[in-house]
């Protein structure tokens, strides 16, 4: 075959072929491949990173022991034209070209329309390569048809098994990674869960709030009831792998940054998870605290994704956005003295977690409650609960209001306690954008008290801090090994 | 309250996990076993004086070469590693344990520059033994060049004055070199392929 082309080779012709084969160049793989990483990291896209990690390695490492064990020389008896390194069976380069192509498509592209165009232009560009090589008689063409199978097929294979399109779909739509797609089969098991095991029939569900969570996916359920057929509008969390193990990493950091004032037990299961929410929901209830009424969760997938249901407080505002009047200062503190007084502690008081209707304040998302928290751990709410109403009032009108509740002493542990970094993520951008310094003021107002120790260390605080120190060196060594044994640098 | 499981996609989810775990498990271990058996094969890839077939590769390298550098008796404590055909040449690298770290350079090119070296006994019939020192103590270094017609085979040392003579023998005898003409029989009888165009 490789004579038979030789026969139609013209000088115009092989420099088109020689230039169509300057793809073989090591920074044609090394720009490609690291583009493609540092895509997936920018999306946060970390299951296809780790299966792109693992068959870039797994196809380069079989290639080069192929070639080895096969040991086949160039194609003989013809003039060779064309740069080559190694033994030509299978093909490294043509697998390299077609494995960071394959990488991209299927990790990059999403699926459907666009996907099919990139299959075509890889396919496009991978047949004027193999053409442009058997041309200059660098491969034989059975050397390219090995590569195209463990260059291609194997990767799809792999890509298809491990990165399903239907529960790991490449999506540009944005959105947060914990946001689950709520349409499809999961949309139908939903409403069947709710039907059979709540008793609700759902008339719509749509995501809800989205920006303002991360450890779950909102939602917003219409419903009626099924004795009474009432129309009601419910709260939905839904919880699944994805937040359990966010919600671990959560409590691991929490173990470094704060030590042995926290209980960070991470939960060992979804359903854990949801049995808490639910549990403290109902606690909080029982304790005559303004939160969501429960109404139970639903199993979508055993002991993979759940849906805690609720009350949904239609009307609500949040507490940025609401008038504020001494009613609002005195219910909102009043909240905090009830979970004070029923030992329970909120642990994520921020503007978007305290909502205003009616006058009347609510509290949301318990989710990281604590029942018999530390003292420093409710000092801290109260701090927290003074914040988000210093940012539509004055630290003046609210310290005022909240020796009604507290004494000035539990105000000046609540300050001593507080830091930047007890302060949620949100809170803290909106104190920076409101430009007062709301945490000296308070503190200025307050009787003058030490600071309260943050960085307190235990064995176990140590031992885990080391141990992700020993885990992080380890992973950037396989990193540097990976780089190294693939060729990437 | 009836209670169904497995609907949805629950099922399908159930099914993939195991699926693309074992997935991601053999490909981890077929990764670990490539390594391994890699590691295995690199260490010794120079084709040996005994393997015709796999020199064809070498002598593609530099097409007029009339001889092909090949691996002959390594003795106790040697191995080779780097072997790396390509268009321009060969080359590869022999390891002494009693050598650490200063392994022998090995190239096949088209031609050499020998200006300085002085003759050798010649390594093979039609082959020219060229020798360059740079320096005799405290180390044994420089290259021994192999001059034969389309070819030339060098050898960098740098070996430590005192073991270095029965390394310089043990190295010399390592290499052998196989004439293109035998190689282009051997391959037409077994491959029925034509070595040269």
């Amino acid at each position: 075959m490789l004579r038979a082309v030789a026969t139609v080779r013209s000088a115009p012709l092989t420099q088109l072929m020689l230039g169509i084969d300057s793809m073989d160049s090591p920074w044609t793989a090394r720009v490609a491949a690291w583009g493609t990483i540092a895509a997936l990291l920018c999306w946060r896209r970390f299951r296809h990173l780790a299966v792109y990690l693992v068959i870039f390695l797994a196809s380069g490492l079989l290639v080069s022991e192929m070639t080895l064990e096969v040991g086949r020389m160039r194609p003989a008896g013809i003039r060779i034209l064309g740069h080559w390194q190694g033994y030509a069976q299978p093909s490294r380069s043509v697998t390299i070209l077609v494995l960071v192509l394959v990488g991209v498509l299927y990790t990059l592209v999403p699926a459907g329309r666009l996907r099919t165009w990139g299959k075509l232009m890889a396919g496009i560009i991978i047949g004027a390569f193999c053409a442009a090589r058997l041309y200059l008689a660098v491969d034989h063409p059975t050397d390219q048809v090995t590569a195209l199978i463990v260059g291609w097929t194997l990767p799809v294979l792999a890509f298809r098994l491990a990165v399903p399109d239907d529960v790991f779909p490449v999506s540009y739509r944005g959105g947060r990674k914990a946001h689950l797609d709520i349409g499809g089969r999961r949309g139908k098991a939903i409403v069947r869960a709710l039907d059979h095991q709540l008793g609700l029939h759902v008339v719509t569900v749509e995501p809800f709030g989205l920006e303002s969570s991360a450890g779950s996916t909102p939602l917003r359920l219409e419903v009626r009831t099924r004795a009474g057929g009432q129309h009601v509008t419910l709260f939905g969390k839904l919880y699944a792998l994805n937040h359990l193990r966010s919600d671990r990493w959560y409590k691991l950091a929490r173990t470094v940054i704060y030590g042995r004032l926290e209980d960070e037990k991470p939960f060992s299961t979804v359903r854990r998870l949801a049995e808490y929410e639910d549990h403290l929901l109902r606690l909080m209830r029982d304790a005559g605290l303004p939160t969501p009424r429960p109404h139970g969760f639903a199993e979508i997938t055993p002991e993979r994704e759940y849906l805690v249901v609720m009350e949904f407080f239609e009307g609500a505002q949040e507490m940025r956005r609401a008038h504020a009047d001494e009613q609002v200062i005195d219910a909102a503190l009043l909240a905090v003295r009830q979970m004070w007084d029923a030992g329970v502690a909120h642990r994520d008081i921020k503007p978007s977690n305290v909502l205003v209707r009616d006058g009347r304040v609510l509290l949301i998302d318990v989710a990281f409650a604590a029942v018999r928290p530390t003292p420093w751990r409710q000092a801290v709410d109260l701090a927290n609960m003074m914040l988000t109403l210093a940012l539509i009032s004055t630290p003046e009108q609210v310290y005022d209001r909240a020796l009604r509740l507290f004494a000035a002493d539990d105000v000046a542990e609540a300050f001593a306690a507080s830091r930047s970094i007890t302060i949620p993520t949100e809170l803290r951008s909106l104190i920076r954008t409101d430009g007062r310094d709301l945490v000296g003021r308070f503190r200025a107002l307050a009787p003058k008290r030490r600071p309260v120790p943050v960085q307190l260390w235990d064995i176990r605080r140590v031992g885990v801090t080391m141990v992700l120190i020993a885990s992080l060196a380890a992973v950037l060594a396989v990193l540097a090994a990976y780089v190294q044994v693939t060729g990437l640098l | 309250m009836k209670r169904r499981q497995g609907s949805g996609p629950d099922p399908q989810r159930r099914r993939r996990g195991p699926l693309a775990a074992a997935l991601a498990v053999a490909l981890a271990l077929s990764s670990a076993a490539s390594m391994l058996t890699g590691c295995a094969t690199l260490h010794d890839p120079v084709p040996s004086c005994g393997d015709p077939l796999r020199l064809a590769i070498i002598a593609q390298s530099v097409p007029g070469a009339g001889y092909v550098p090949c691996i002959g008796q390594l003795s106790e404590g040697w191995s080779s590693s780097a072997f790396e055909p390509q268009d321009r040449g060969t080359s590869f690298v022999l390891n002494s344990d009693r050598s650490p770290g200063q392994p022998v350079q090995v190239r096949l090119r088209a031609s050499c520059a020998i200006n300085g070296a002085s003759p050798s006994p010649p390594r093979a019939p039609g082959v020219l033994t060229y020798t360059r020192l740079t320096s005799v103590s405290p180390r044994f270094t420089g290259t021994i060049y192999d001059v034969f017609p389309g070819g030339c085979v060098s050898y960098r040392f740098d070996f430590t004055t005192g073991p270095h003579i029965a390394l310089m023998e043990q190295f010399e005898s390592a290499i052998g070199l196989y004439p293109r003409q035998q190689l282009r029989l051997t391959l037409e009888k077994k491959l029925g392929v034509r070595l040269d165009s």
